[in-house]
């Protein structure tokens, strides 16, 4: 027992906390305290420490100093030998005075006040480090710890992990309670099978799937809220528990799924083992999760190119009606030229009603991916009660063998950018493929004239008109919601261009209109009725004999309801309407009748005034041949008897 | 029926005058058109039916524009057929614009020319802004001269034209604007502007057209009378003037008088029974 005193000042006062108490308790090795004697040393303020040497063989490799209300690391002397070294529950500051203990394995500072690692560089046997429960700010000053195992840094002030990718033989590392905001920088830890990291503040974690034997990591209480910040969790292989809880992820629905799914080889989730079930329901979810995103891309896609289709149709349109004229036309023509894909875009709650058209359905969405460029020039679409057709080739559409259950549904047909006159052609097979049709809405359909809506009147019923200002002149005139109820009364519209229709409108469309049908019905001559009601039949018939699979049953339909149509409401039915192209062909028609009547007429005339001259002639030469005739007859009879002979001759020569 | 002087006429002459000819045609041509329809109730009756119509005037109900504005008769029979069917929305006060008028037009006549409307409506808006509205009865007459007297007033525009540019030698003074329509007919005493063409020497030339004119033209009394009332007039000042005329109207025979133009007791009653 020597005491060093450097300075030779003994004057310097053992700081009245380094009494020694009686039977202190330490986890660690026991060492009754009264063989410890801690001398005031000629150091400043360092306690000696001295054992006795029974302690000193008895406990040779261990030294338990723990609630010694230390400040300072004591300087321990002859103890070379030590290898587990306990300082927990004191105030110490500063790692200091242990560089002499190069045989320490075990080092336990928990719950002092150190704030630097320091002082550790001569250990280099250093196996366990713990350093819980103080001040430290930053990881440092480890690097000749090469044979550290567990390294216990919780309940610090650490922010960041870094100075220990030298590490390779750390099994254990505890950073819980600390202020870290992030994870990374973990290369080299080859060893590391535990990482604690609970109690931080976490919001995302990198780097873990370069620990190769990593497999409990512990982040329970940070601040992770995808599973996009921890995502490299799904690459480490040897993870087999892992917790979440207290972080906003564990809160989503998703979560537990999200995470089995993508840490297939996980066993225990928040300290729960992890039953076969959940990992089943776990891949199920993620498979209809991965449907439904390629379902939404599916739709997103389809909704893109109906947009740029309608684009198209608008375009086509616009420059029919002459309304653009651009410099680009040559290109638009090409684009026109090339063979319009008559693609039917549908909703997907109508997919299974289309079993025939699903088939080309992908090579359609492949051709969208490769080149939204080639647009189509028209649109078909069915949502649910709405038919929506835009463009002149849509109506081609109504051709198709629309199944019963989806004609059925579809009460609402749109038509955009098509010309009017195009749709009165189709409305008997828009009659008969959708008798459910009560509302029909038309935009840029090129209505101009009154007499156009006559042609709305074949239709079954019609319950509301929507006609869009956008393109439809006719709506500028004062009088036109008036002509459709007078022209269309039989249907008794509720609504027009969503204004309901009041008794007053039915009254003021009669009062307008009500002579118009009178005098159209009444004071026609019959031939002119009869006719004009022939050729609106003889139109739907040549109508319907172009449609495919035409049947003798719907012929003779088509006879009843235009019969009963003439009954209900014979005074209207004379008002129709013919398209310009059919009125003209008709006109054509008629020119060869009237040159022929032209013709005929020339000849009776002549032949009358032929006639008439030789009246006339006659009537001018009767006189005188009436004079000449009485001369004749009276020179004939003067001589009795020559007239006798002659009168007998003339007899026998008759025989 | 067989007054002198229908058979002082040569024949040809007579029946292009009576249009015989044009009524005769049409009817071989309806039914040549309606054979199958027509043979089953005979084709005396049916004479008969088409006669009596070109009578009443509803035979031009429906027809294409050729045949309406083949004959004075049709085109007065149309006229009247309009102003029968379309009185209520007279009646009504409704101000349509012309475009709207062209269309209650295409509901009896599908091919109706836009540009007649046009012209028609140049009359009463003093060829001004073309969006105007109209009121029925002044649309209605001013169509009525329009249409009526068409191929004549073709011929006063252009008399109108030379007259305005000084190609006729009697003309004295030469009031020139940029186009010869001006939007007021000038009050007598103003002036100050000249515009349009000196009554006078208008109305002689009128006569003349009027002589040698083989359509129909208003009776000349009568544009004279209109003619004397002004001293100087534009050429749509004076068309406005003609449609006012009563006399002119009456004449016509087609129209009743302006003041009578929303009655017609016989149609309203029809109309309460509907």
């Amino acid at each position: 027992m020597s005491s060093l005193s450097a300075f030779g000042d003994s004057s310097i006062q053992t700081p009245s906390k380094s009494r020694i108490r009686q039977g202190c308790h330490s986890a660690g090795p026991n060492v009754s305290g009264d063989h410890i004697n801690l001398v005031s040393s000629s150091m400043p303020s360092f306690p000696i420490l001295q054992r006795s040497s029974e302690e000193k063989i008895l406990y040779s490799d261990r030294l338990t100093l723990e609630r010694q209300k230390l400040t300072v690391c004591p300087v321990i002397d002859g103890e070379e030998h030590l290898r587990l070294l306990n300082f927990q529950h004191n105030f110490i500051t500063r790692i200091q005075n242990i560089s002499n203990l190069q045989r320490l394995i075990f080092l336990d500072l928990y719950d002092n006040q150190i704030e630097e690692i320091s002082g550790l560089s001569t250990l280099r046997s250093l196996r366990v480090l713990l350093l819980g429960k103080n001040r430290i700010k930053k990881i440092s000053n480890l690097e000749n710890l090469k044979s550290l195992d567990v390294l216990d840094l919780h309940g610090n002030q650490i922010t960041k992990i870094e100075n220990v990718n030298h590490l390779c033989a750390l099994r254990v590392l505890n950073l819980a309670r600390n202020l870290l905001s992030h994870v990374d920088n973990l290369t080299g830890l080859d060893s590391l099978t535990e990482l604690n990291l609970r109690h931080n503040q976490i919001t995302f974690v990198r780097d873990v799937d370069n620990l190769p034997c990593l497999q409990r990591l512990f982040l329970s209480f940070n601040n992770i809220s995808n599973f996009e910040s921890v995502c490299c969790l799904a690459d480490s292989a040897s993870l087999s528990d892992i917790t979440f809880d207290g972080n906003p992820i564990a809160q989503e629905s998703w979560y537990k799924h999200t995470v089995l799914q993508n840490m297939m080889q996980l066993r225990q989730l928040d300290m729960k083992r992890v039953t076969e079930e959940e990992r089943r329901m776990a891949s199920l979810v993620a498979k209809k999760e991965e449907e439904k995103k390629r379902e939404s891309h599916k739709q997103s896609l389809l909704k893109e190119k109906k947009r740029l289709t309608i684009n198209n149709v608008a375009r086509k349109w616009d420059l029919q009606q002459h309304r653009v004229t651009s410099i680009a036309t040559n290109q638009d023509r090409k684009d026109t030229d090339s063979p319009s894909q008559d693609s039917c875009q549908m909703d997907g709650s109508t997919i299974s009603a289309f079993p025939e058209e699903t088939g080309p359905l992908d090579p359609v969405l492949t051709n969208a991916l490769q080149g939204l460029s080639v647009t189509d020039t028209h649109l078909v679409e069915v949502e649910g009660d709405t038919l929506s057709l835009y463009g002149s080739g849509a109506l081609e559409s109504l051709d198709r063998n629309w199944s019963v259950q989806t004609a059925g549904m579809v009460t609402t047909v749109s038509f955009t950018f098509i010309e009017f006159d195009e749709i009165v052609q189709v409305l008997p097979k828009l009659k008969m493929k959708f008798p459910n049709s009560l509302h029909l809405k038309f935009k840029e359909t090129n209505l101009v004239m009154l007499q156009q809506f006559n042609a709305l009147a074949q239709l079954r019923r019609i319950d509301q008109l929507t006609i869009d200002p956008q393109g439809n002149p006719v709506v500028n005139f004062t009088l036109w919601k008036y002509y459709v109820l007078f022209r269309l009364s039989h249907f008794s519209m509720q609504k027009i261009n969503g204004t309901e229709v009041t008794q007053n409108d039915m009254i003021m469309a009669e009062r307008l209109f009500g002579i118009l049908a009178h005098v159209a019905s009444s004071e026609l001559p019959q031939y002119r009725v009869i006719s004009i009601l022939g050729d609106a039949r003889k139109k739907q018939f040549r109508y319907l004999q172009e449609t495919k699979g035409k049947k003798p049953g719907i012929v003779n339909e088509e006879n009843n309801d235009s019969k009963r149509l003439v009954g209900e409401n014979t005074n209207r039915a004379m008002l129709n309407y013919t398209t310009r192209d059919f009125y003209n062909e008709k006109l054509e028609e008629i020119k060869e009748k009237k040159k022929f009547c032209q013709m005929y007429i020339e000849d009776l005339v002549k032949e009358a005034t032929e006639i008439n001259k030789k009246n006339e002639a006659l009537q001018k030469l009767w006189p005188q041949m009436f004079i000449e005739l009485v001369r004749d007859a009276v020179i004939e009879i003067r001589s009795k008897n020559s007239y006798m002979k002659l009168c007998l001759q003339q007899i026998t020569d008759q025989k | 029926m067989l007054s002198p002087e229908r058979l002082a006429l040569p024949d040809y002459d007579y029946l292009a005058q009576r249009h015989v000819l044009t009524y005769m045609e049409d009817a071989v041509c309806q039914l040549l058109e309606n054979k199958e329809d027509i043979s089953q109730y005979g084709i005396a009756r049916f004479f008969t039916e088409y006669f009596n119509s070109v009578c009443q005037g509803t035979h031009i109900l429906f027809r294409e524009f050729s045949f309406i504005q083949a004959t004075p008769h049709n085109r007065a029979s149309f006229l009247r057929a309009f102003w029968r069917c379309f009185r209520t929305v007279g009646k009504n006060g409704d101000l349509l614009t012309m475009k709207e008028y062209h269309c209650l037009l295409q509901l009896l006549c599908p091919d109706f020319p836009l540009e007649l409307t046009q012209k028609a409506a140049r009359i009463v808006l003093m060829d001004d802004a073309m969006d105007c509205l109209m009121s029925f009865s002044d649309f209605l007459f001013a169509f009525q001269i329009q249409f009526y007297y068409s191929e004549f007033l073709e011929s006063v525009a252009a008399i109108y034209q030379d007259l305005l540019s000084g190609k006729n030698p009697n003309t004295v003074i030469v009031p020139t604007s940029s186009s010869g329509q001006h939007r007021q007919r000038p009050a007598v005493g103003e002036a100050s502007l000249p515009e349009g063409v000196e009554a006078s020497l208008f109305s002689q030339c009128l006569e003349n057209l009027c002589d040698r004119h083989k359509y129909s033209c208003p009776p000349p009394a009568l544009v004279k009378e209109v003619l004397s009332n002004v001293q100087r007039l534009t050429f749509y000042g004076f068309l406005m003037a003609l449609s006012k005329h009563h006399g002119i109207n009456q004449a016509l025979g087609a129209l009743p008088d302006r003041g009578d133009l929303m009655h017609d007791p016989a149609m309203d009653e029809e109309l309460e029974r509907l």
